[in-house]
C-alpha cells in the first residue's frame, strides 16, 4: 500500500514537472519552427541558440505588473486562467506513457491511474477547457474580450462533435474504453492504418479545440486585438499560454495513444518511443500553424458542420460495416 | 466513502441553492456546473464511472456551455434590481409540498436493500459497467431508448424550424 502510494506520488510529480517544462519549452520550439519556415533564425540571444529563452520569458512574466481592469468581475477574472490550466494538467493522469516496469518485485504501470473509462475521462476534461476562455473573456468587461469569447464558444461547440465522433472508430475496433487496453490492442498494427480518416478528423478538430491558427478566430489579432486574453497581463497571461501549450502536448499524447500505438515499438525503451511519437505529432501541429492562413468565420463553420461532421459519421458507419463483414 | 458522500452532498446542495440566490447570471451558471460535478461524484461513489463521465461531458461540457453562451449574448449583467412577482406563490407552495412528501415517502421506503438481479457489484466491476449499460440499452430497455431518440429528433427538427423563421 505504502509502496503504491510512493510510486504514484513520484509518477504524479514527474508527469506534472515534465508537462509544465515541455509547455514552457514548446514556446521556444514554436518560435524556432516558425523561424525555420520563414527562413529566419528565431531567438538566439539567451543562452546557446536561445535555449534559455523560455526561462527568461518566465522570469519576465513573473515580475510584470498584474493589472485587473477597473470594471472587471474580479473573482471570475482571477478564476478564469486557473480553469484553463486545471483540465490540461489533469488529463495526463490516464495516459499510459510506457510499458509496465518492475521495481523491487512490484509491477508498476507507467500511467498514473488506469480507469476503465479512460478515453471518456479525457473527452470530458477537454470539453471543460472552453470555460476558462469564455469566463475570462466575459469577466474582462471589454468588447474585444467578449467578442473573442463568444467566437471561441461557438467554434468549440461546433468542433467538439467531430472530435468525439472521430474517436468512436478506434473504440469500436479496440472494444474498450481504457487507454492501456487500447495501446495493448495496437501491438500488431497501429490504428492509423484502420482509421486514417478518424486520425485526420481528430487532428483538424483538436487544432480547432485548441484555438490555434488556422482556427484562432477567438484571438484574431488583426480584428479583435487579442480576443479573450486582451486584458490579461503577468502570470495570468502566462497561465493562458501554459494552458495552450499544455494542450498541444496532451492532444499529441492522445493521438499517439489512440492512433500511433502509444508506447509500443521495437528496440528502444517504451518511454522513449512515446516521447518520440509525441514530439513528431507536436511538430505536425506547429507545421500546421505556420503553413495555413486563418479561416474566415463562415468558412470555419462550413468546415466543421458540412465536412467534418458528416465525414466522421460516415467513418463510424463504414467502420461498423467492415467489422461486421470481417466477422470481428 | 461515507465522508465523501457527505462532502459531495454539501457541495451539491449549497451550489444548487447558490444558483437561485446569486444575482449575477453568469455566476449562477457556474454554480450549476459545480452542482453537475458533485452529481458526477455521486455516480463515481456508486461505481458508475460511465455515467459520471457522461454527466461531465453532456451536462457540464455541452448544455452548460450553451447556457453560458446565451447569457453572454444577452448581456444580462446590466440588469439592476430583482423583479418581485408573487402571483405564482400558490403553485410554488403546492410544488414544495409535493416534493417534501416525495422525499418523506422515499426516506421511509429506503433501507438496506440487496441487489436483486444477477449483476452484483463484483460482476459489474469484472465486465465493466459501460458494457452492461450498453447491453441493457439495446435489449431490455430498447423501447424507452428509441422513444427518447425520437423525442430528441423531434426537438432537433423543431429547433431547426424555429431558427429558420
Amino acid at each position: 500500500m505504502i509502496f503504491w502510494l510512493i510510486t504514484t506520488l513520484i509518477k504524479i510529480l514527474i508527469v506534472f514537472g515534465v508537462l509544465l517544462l515541455s509547455a514552457a519549452y514548446l514556446t521556444l520550439l514554436e518560435r524556432k519552427v516558425a523561424a525555420r519556415i520563414q527562413n529566419r533564425l528565431g531567438p538566439m540571444e539567451a543562452g546557446f541558440h536561445g535555449y534559455l529563452q523560455p526561462i527568461a520569458d518566465g522570469i519576465k512574466l513573473f515580475f510584470k505588473e498584474d493589472i485587473i481592469p477597473a470594471d472587471a468581475n474580479k473573482l471570475l477574472f482571477i478564476l478564469a486562467p486557473i480553469i484553463v490550466v486545471i483540465p490540461v494538467l489533469t488529463t495526463f493522469a490516464v495516459i499510459p506513457f510506457g510499458a509496465p516496469i518492475k521495481i523491487f518485485g512490484h509491477i508498476v504501470p507507467l500511467q498514473i491511474t488506469n480507469v476503465n473509462i479512460g478515453i471518456l475521462f479525457v473527452l470530458a476534461l477537454s470539453s471543460l477547457g472552453i470555460y476558462g476562455v469564455v469566463i475570462g473573456g466575459w469577466a474582462s468587461n471589454s468588447k474585444y474580450s467578449l467578442l473573442g469569447a463568444i467566437r471561441t464558444a461557438a467554434q468549440m461547440i461546433s468542433y467538439e462533435l467531430s472530435l468525439v465522433l472521430s474517436i468512436i472508430g478506434v473504440i469500436m475496433i479496440a472494444g474498450n474504453l481504457s487507454l492501456a487496453q487500447i495501446v495493448s490492442s495496437q501491438a500488431h498494427m497501429w490504428f492509423i492504418v484502420y482509421q486514417p480518416i478518424g486520425f485526420l478528423i481528430y487532428l483538424i478538430a483538436s487544432t480547432a479545440e485548441m484555438n490555434r491558427v488556422p482556427f484562432d478566430l477567438g484571438e484574431a489579432e488583426g480584428e479583435i486585438v487579442a480576443g479573450f486574453h486582451t486584458e490579461y497581463s503577468s502570470m495570468k497571461f502566462a497561465f493562458y499560454f501554459i494552458g495552450e501549450y499544455g494542450q498541444i502536448v496532451i492532444n499529441s499524447a492522445i493521438i499517439t495513444t489512440l492512433f500511433l500505438g502509444g508506447w509500443e515499438g521495437p528496440f528502444l525503451p517504451s518511454v522513449l518511443w512515446f516521447v518520440i511519437k509525441v514530439f513528431l505529432v507536436i511538430l505536425i501541429y506547429l507545421w500546421f500553424r505556420w503553413t495555413y492562413p486563418r479561416l474566415r468565420y463562415d468558412e470555419l463553420m462550413d468546415l466543421g458542420w458540412k465536412i467534418l461532421l458528416p465525414l466522421s459519421l460516415a467513418n463510424i458507419v463504414v467502420t461498423g460495416f467492415i467489422m461486421i463483414l470481417l466477422g470481428k | 466513502m461515507e465522508a465523501l458522500f457527505y462532502i459531495f452532498s454539501v457541495i451539491a446542495i449549497v451550489s444548487a441553492l447558490m444558483v437561485i440566490l446569486v444575482k449575477n447570471p453568469l455566476t449562477s451558471a457556474l454554480y450549476i456546473i459545480l452542482c453537475f460535478f458533485a452529481l458526477a461524484g455521486f455516480y463515481i461513489l456508486l461505481n458508475m464511472q460511465f455515467l459520471a463521465a457522461m454527466q461531465i461531458m453532456v451536462y457540464a461540457g455541452a448544455i452548460a456551455v450553451i447556457i453560458v453562451l446565451v447569457i453572454m449574448l444577452l448581456n444580462l449583467a446590466k440588469i439592476k434590481g430583482a423583479i418581485k412577482d408573487f402571483h405564482q406563490i400558490v403553485i410554488s407552495i403546492i410544488a414544495i409540498g409535493l416534493l417534501a412528501l416525495e422525499v418523506i415517502l422515499y426516506l421511509n421506503a429506503a433501507g438496506e436493500k440487496k441487489p436483486t438481479g444477477i449483476y452484483t457489484n463484483a460482476v459489474i466491476n469484472k465486465i465493466g459497467n459501460t458494457q452492461i449499460i450498453g447491453e441493457f440499452l439495446f435489449t431490455k430497455y430498447v423501447f424507452p431508448f428509441e422513444v427518447a431518440s425520437i423525442l430528441l429528433l423531434v426537438a432537433v427538427i423543431g429547433a431547426y424550424i424555429f431558427a429558420k423563421k
